[in-house]
């Protein structure tokens, strides 16, 4: 019953958001769908490790430009971009990784941040000379057709960048329901009580870091190929908070929360962009808003309303989220 | 390993420990013997806490050695210790509130007799270990069935203290180490607890920490009691009359009548 109620539930969700394509600018589906996946790996840090992190766009500018990297300078092949970002991220989490899960969460959040600073300016100044500063690297006309799915048309890359959320979706819900997820959420609130029963924190965290950075570089890499073009800007450490923003809109921990955040967030950039001229600040009062009254995020208050409401039926005390 | 019941299991040779200026612990010399069920009491601040927190590498001693079955342990850190068989719990009962009261039997179970490999945690599913056979059973003999879906964070302490214990026996250590296991507890609560750990006499051996020696009686086989650091007294209830151990214990000088003893333990 529950099995086929979460199937049901991620069809509804990626069908509605297919269908909604017919009635949505593209380019607004496209950033809904690539931000959910950025949006991903962050909740997956704040939710089941416990670690908030205000650096990452630093990965999302190492996916990105290691993709860059390939379709300006070696090949044209998007796929291969994509997977070539994907693996950039992979290995410098994997160096820095046992760096930094050593730390506290509030060390953490701090020595990320300071990453994506580091990020910015090697981008934006000192390796000018492979990354063109501020102008950017464009390679928009280099990237190659394919066959089948075409992600130089952008209806082509909405499919695929769909069905990639999809099944990084499920991939999570899977890491969800394992015994390393348990061993996350058993990290997150009791380390000491982890180590005693005999588990690696250490090795536990950092697979958790890899995994979630990785995905964070994915998203960075499908924005390469979606825009074409690259620019420190990614990383840039005033877009810090971003997907922190993004997951604690959703719900921290939800499975649903990053999709509903990004496209909370990115709605409501774009709607509210349009009517007022400073709508950063309305989205500041928002989520003070959402922090006092509904410290659950958007699909966490509404979930347990949801549930009622579709199945009758009280909501199970099981494995909590949070 | 020898047959013998005597053998030693866990010895102590020489260990102390201090914190600044305090001697928590002062050159401790002690023997923990195959399945017997040992006690370690004293007041508040005697150094037992410490001294168990040695035993089970917690902190590293500043001196001495700890031995398991006649290997220095010392330098190991608590993960490879419960990979040699010790098992301990935690005074603040310590447990994962955010999970279901089956998922943390599931990883105190799966790590015991699976494995902590990362392959292993990720290929496997909480949902497949929840129903074992040895997961059912230690519930039921816990008295945990109806709150198994719950979270624990919803639990009572007694509850709580009873999973965290079911927890250290579903790894099925050698030695279970039990720091307070009822402190806090109701009468009636304590009961409980006590009967399942009745059931596991003979089956490990079992050293418990306690404060309170009215909890404890008639079920430790031996006792130490520790002061200031120093055991002060070793043996059967009997030792609790030694005159040091009641002056250092319940502040009685040994010319008061003993049923002042017996009142104040209580």
């Amino acid at each position: 019953m529950n099995a086929l109620r979460w199937w049901w539930g991620i069809l509804l969700t990626f069908a509605l958001l297919g269908i909604a394509r017919v009635f949505l600018p593209l380019p607004f589906m496209n950033e809904v769908v690539i931000f959910s996946i950025y949006a991903m790996g962050c909740n997956f840090l704040i939710g089941r490790v416990g670690y908030i992190s205000f650096g990452q766009p630093a990965y999302l500018a190492f996916g990105a430009y290691a993709c860059a990297f390939y379709l300006f300078y070696f090949g044209t092949n998007p796929y291969v971009g994509i997977l070539v970002g994907v693996l950039g991220g992979l290995i410098v989490s994997l160096l820095i990784g046992p760096l930094f899960v050593r730390l506290r969460s509030d060390y953490f959040a701090m020595v990320n941040l300071a990453l994506a600073v580091i990020v910015f300016y090697l981008t934006q100044k000192v390796l000018v000379g492979i990354t063109h500063g501020d102008n950017g690297l464009w390679f928009l006309t280099r990237i190659s057709s394919t066959p089948l799915l075409d992600l130089t048309i952008p209806s082509h890359f909405f499919i695929f960048s769909l069905l990639l959320a999809a099944l990084v979706w499920a991939f999570y819900k899977y890491l969800d329901d394992s015994i390393y997820g348990a061993c996350c959420l058993a990290t997150k609130i009791n380390e000491n009580k982890l180590q005693f029963l005999g588990y690696h924190n250490f090795s536990i965290r950092l697979l958790a870091f890899v995994i979630a950075n990785s995905t964070t570089a994915l998203a960075g890499a499908m924005y390469a190929v979606y825009l074409g073009f690259v620019s420190p800007e990614m990383a840039s450490p005033s877009r810090a908070a971003d997907p922190v923003i993004v997951t604690i809109l959703g719900g921290v921990g939800t499975l649903f929360g990053p999709i509903v955040g990004a496209i909370a967030y990115t709605g409501m950039k774009d709607v509210i962009s349009k009517l007022i001229g400073n709508w950063e600040l309305f989205i500041g009062f928002l989520l003070v808003f959402i922090m006092l009254v509904a410290d659950k995020g958007i699909w966490g208050s509404l979930a347990p309303v949801l549930e009622k409401w579709l199945f009758r039926r009280k909501s199970p005390d099981s494995r909590g989220h949070d | 390993m020898s047959e013998d019941s005597r053998s030693v299991i866990i010895k102590a040779e020489g260990v102390s420990k201090r914190f600044g200026t305090v001697v928590a612990v002062d050159q401790v010399d002690y023997q923990l013997y195959e399945n017997e069920v040992a006690g370690i009491l004293g007041s508040n601040g005697a150094g037992k806490t410490t001294f168990f927190n040695l035993l089970t590498g917690y902190f590293l001693p500043d001196e001495g050695r700890i031995l398991y079955r006649g290997q220095d342990v010392t330098a190991l850190t608590p993960q490879q210790r419960v990979a040699k068989g010790m098992m301990r719990t935690f005074q603040l009962t310590s447990t994962f509130d955010n999970l279901s009261v089956t998922d943390n039997l599931v990883l105190a179970f799966f790590r015991a007799h699976k494995s902590s490999s990362l392959w292993q945690l990720l290929t496997n599913t909480c949902k497949k270990h929840r129903k074992d056979e040895k997961i059912l059973a230690i519930l039921a003999s816990f008295d945990l069935e109806r709150v198994g879906d719950r979270l624990v964070r919803h639990l009572g302490l007694g509850e709580k203290r009873r999973m965290e214990i079911a927890m250290a026996i579903l790894a099925e250590p050698k030695v279970l180490l039990l720091d307070e296991p009822l402190a806090g507890l109701a009468e009636s609560e304590i009961k409980g607890v006590l009967d399942v750990l009745r059931k596991q006499v003979g089956k490990q051996t079992i050293l418990i920490v306690e404060h309170k020696i009215s909890h404890v009686e008639d079920f430790l086989q031996r006792l130490i009691v520790m002061h200031e650091g120093k055991i002060i007294a070793e043996g059967g209830y009997e030792c609790l009359q030694n005159p040091e151990v009641r002056k250092s214990y319940w502040q009685i000088d040994a010319t008061d009548d003993a049923s002042a003893a017996a009142g104040a333990a209580s």
